[in-house]
């Protein structure tokens, strides 16, 4: 296979086939990486421009940009188990991809316009992410259907990768516009208009609609009862429990890098950074990852990335140096590159074609209900206990999670894949 | 593919190219954007510091090159200050030094300048976030500066995380993080992860200072010391303290309900009991003292000002401006409770 793609790209021209070709991805799931890093590029030179925009030329204060941004994250949850059905009942992944993204352009240039009205700031804010809620499912949806089975974990590292690429460009493209055109926010909605629209073309004319492995246009659509039947199946309700378990014993990235403030005390400002080089080492270990969870299996690849959260814990439990920072943000690239995407290929391997979307819609709900109660509790046991005694329980609960999954999880493994 | 969508997404992209390059382009030649002559006020005649009342800010949000310009009152005429081009989001002014907290030229991170009074900037610091309050004591020693720092909110969802730090207005050196600092409460040592502080005002002694420590749902009055890093707890209920210029009294905005709205209060430090001030409505700023006698303050759009004793009714100062600074009120410490600063009336519009 690895030799006809090859022998192919040699014939195509170049700028089309090869990074497709060489990984043997295919190549509907490069389009969807690109309509991802484009949309990305779109979204984060807006998030990161917004609180400035919001407070300095539409004044408004930053505690009612905490409850501008609090305000709708429960929405986009409940969106993407609806969307995820309607994707598979309708058997139209890509249109339904194509009105989360469309929304989600059609919002920026609602920024454009909306001025310094906070009403319709707000409500643009929300829109765009229903968009998002909207979206997530059925495209991830599309790149299982899109790719073999024995490939699905690279397939997911691929789009990852270039999805945080679009995170990481997103603030640069911002910050270049406002270096040549000073507080001219105008013309960082205008950019971030063209990223998304740029994005919806590559959707709706490059994507393909029905991949091989999609279920054939004649086949039965799955009804209400069918779809929800799919949390009652062993193996996937195996996966849910699993993934659920393991977000809940994890602490999320956001508290770990406060708490390495705490223990390291370096400089505030540095803060941002820390999510830039976490998001570079999970940008350059997404695809190896990918492949590696391939080739031994994804089980054990999910495992061992939930187990280097481990030592990063123990990095919170004293005064550490810039060493330790640096170990404990390469950990945690190392941890989304192989869980992020390689939960979903799990995913992707055990449910029916024609439940894919449901399903990982389910997953991804259940995943963010795990992180959301992590750090709640978290939280609240920081506040309660101190920093310490937090991160001491949060390693017990990680470790018993881990001991539960792993017996789970193996007994998946060991079944036949489809 | 088929060729006609090739072409199809080709010319989209190379519209979608066109139409950003162009608004950039065309927004970084804009006029408005380079022009140097937006003029904030008439300048009949600018001078020192000496000689006005008040310092403020422009509020302009049309006008990304008028908002955040900084200048002064003075007798009842607002003028540009000589030779000093500044742009602040908040600033103070005291003894010979001025605190301005701004974005940075890059315009996506935060900066704090210490000026000298000609304005002209002495040192450059960064900042951890959105600049909210800026103190300066009176005798231009010590600096302190409030930002609101993001992701930095964790125990409460929702919530906010500030960044309270005092600087050496001599050489912009750190003297420390409020964070950092022992609190007591009853002389008992009071500790808690979710601690946030803001509103510094320094008393005539530099070394001491008032502020604002909130935990869980309360807001304390703390008093502290700088060489020492401590502070201990006054009472609760106080946001943004502002000392009055002979020692005695706290100006502060006080919370209504769990909302995020104020009112305008006075409290005597010698028996620490408050009462409100005529304004009505709800203010989101750390209110300043025009003399003993006076309050200052800005609702985000225009200056106000108001009796600290509750009679009367606030009156509007001037209009489009915030962050405002008494130049006046520095000169007249301790017991002067001047009656001649009363004989200076601030104009109208």
């Amino acid at each position: 296979m690895y030799q006809v793609e090859a022998s192919k790209a040699l014939l195509k021209p170049r700028l089309w086939a090869t990074p497709a070709a060489r990984l043997s991805v295919p190549r509907n799931v490069v389009l969807l990486g690109m309509v991802s890093l484009l949309t990305d590029i779109s979204a984060e030179m807006v998030a990161t421009v917004l609180p400035l925009y919001l407070v300095f030329s539409v004044g408004v204060t930053p505690l009612a940009l905490g409850a501008i941004d609090g305000l709708y994250r429960g929405a986009a949850a409940i969106v993407q188990v609806g969307s995820g059905f309607a994707s598979d009942r309708l058997q139209r992944h890509k249109e339904v991809m194509t009105l989360g993204y469309g929304l989600s352009a059609v919002c920026k240039v609602g920024l454009v316009v909306a001025g310094s009205s906070v009403g319709a700031i707000g409500a643009l804010v929300a829109s765009d992410r229903i968009g998002k809620g909207i979206r997530t499912a059925p495209r991830d949806a599309l790149i299982s259907l899109s790719s073999t089975k024995a490939g699905l974990a690279t397939s997911f590292g691929v789009h990852r990768a270039m999805d945080s690429a679009g995170a990481m460009l997103g603030p640069l493209v911002a910050f270049g516009i406002l270096l040549l055109a000073p507080a001219r926010f105008d013309a960082v909605f205008v950019v971030s208009t063209a990223f998304a629209f740029l994005g919806l073309a590559v959707l709706v004319l490059a994507v393909k609609a029905r991949p091989d492995r999609a279920p054939a246009a004649s086949a039965a659509k799955p009804s209400l009862r069918v779809a929800l039947g799919i949390a009652a199946d062993r193996r996937f309700r195996l996966l849910l429990l699993a993934a659920g378990g393991l977000a809940l014993a994890s602490v999320s990235d956001t508290l770990i890098y406060v708490g390495l403030q705490r223990q390291s005390n370096f400089d505030p400002t540095v803060f941002p950074l820390l999510f830039v080089v976490t998001a570079v080492a999970f940008m350059a270990l997404a695809i190896p990852v990918g492949r590696l969870a391939d080739r031994i299996g994804r089980v054990p690849v999910l495992l061992a990335g939930h187990a280097v959260l481990l030592p990063v814990y123990g990095l919170l439990l004293s005064s550490i140096g810039t060493g330790g920072v640096l170990f404990a943000l390469l950990a945690l690239g190392v941890y989304f590159a192989a869980t992020d995407g390689v939960t979903t290929a799990l995913a992707g391997a055990i449910l029916p074609e024609r439940l894919q979307a449901t399903g990982i819609g389910i997953l991804i709900t259940v995943m963010s209900l795990g992180k959301f109660g992590s750090s709640l509790i978290f939280g609240a046991l920081w506040f309660a206990l101190g920093l310490k005694s937090a991160v001491l329980l949060f390693a017990v609960a990680l470790l018993a999670a881990l001991l539960v999954a792993t017996p789970l999880l193996m007994r998946l493994r060991q079944e036949p894949v489809g | 593919m088929s060729k006609g969508r090739r072409w199809a997404l080709a010319a989209i992209a190379g519209l979608c190219i066109l139409a950003g390059v162009g608004y950039l382009v065309f927004a970084a030649l804009d006029p408005s954007s380079v022009s140097t002559d937006a003029q904030p006020v008439a300048g009949q005649g600018a001078g020192d510091l000496a000689s006005a009342q008040l310092m403020v800010r422009a509020v302009d949000r049309e006008d990304p090159f008028l908002n955040g310009r900084v200048f002064v009152l003075e007798g009842g005429h607002p003028r540009e200050v000589d030779g000093g081009e500044l742009s602040c989001e908040r600033v103070y002014f005291a003894g010979d030094r001025g605190l301005c907290l701004a974005t940075a030229e890059s315009g996506v991170s935060y900066e704090a300048t210490i000026v000298d009074s000609s304005l002209q900037p002495l040192e450059h610091l960064d900042l951890a976030g959105l600049p909210s309050r800026a103190r300066v004591s009176s005798d231009g020693r010590y600096g302190a500066m409030t930002v609101f720092v993001n992701g930095h909110a964790y125990v409460s969802s929702g919530g906010f995380s500030t960044v309270t730090t005092i600087v050496d207005m001599r050489n912009g050196e750190l003297l420390g993080n409020l964070e950092d600092f022992k609190v007591t409460r009853d002389g008992e040592p009071f500790e808690a992860v979710d601690f946030n502080f803001w509103g510094i005002t320094f008393a005539a002694d530099p070394n001491r200072f008032y502020a604002t420590l909130h935990t869980g749902d309360r807001y304390y009055l703390v008093e502290g010391d700088v060489k020492r890093q401590t502070m201990r707890v006054l009472r609760d209920g106080v946001e943004c303290p502002s000392l009055s210029p002979d020692g005695t009294r706290i100006a502060f905005k006080s919370r209504i309900g769990d909302e995020n709205r104020w009112r305008l209060a006075v409290l005597d430090l010698a028996t620490l009991k408050a009462h409100p001030v005529a304004e009505q409505r709800s203010i989101d700023d750390q209110p300043e003292w025009l003399d003993n006698r006076a309050l200052v303050y800005s609702d985000g759009l225009d200056v106000y000002t108001v009796s600290a004793d509750g009679s009367g009714k606030p009156r509007l100062v001037l209009r489009n401006a915030s962050s405002p600074v008494s130049l006046a009120a520095h000169d007249q410490p301790a017991s002067k409770a001047s009656a001649e600063a009363g004989s200076r009336p601030l104009a109208e519009g």
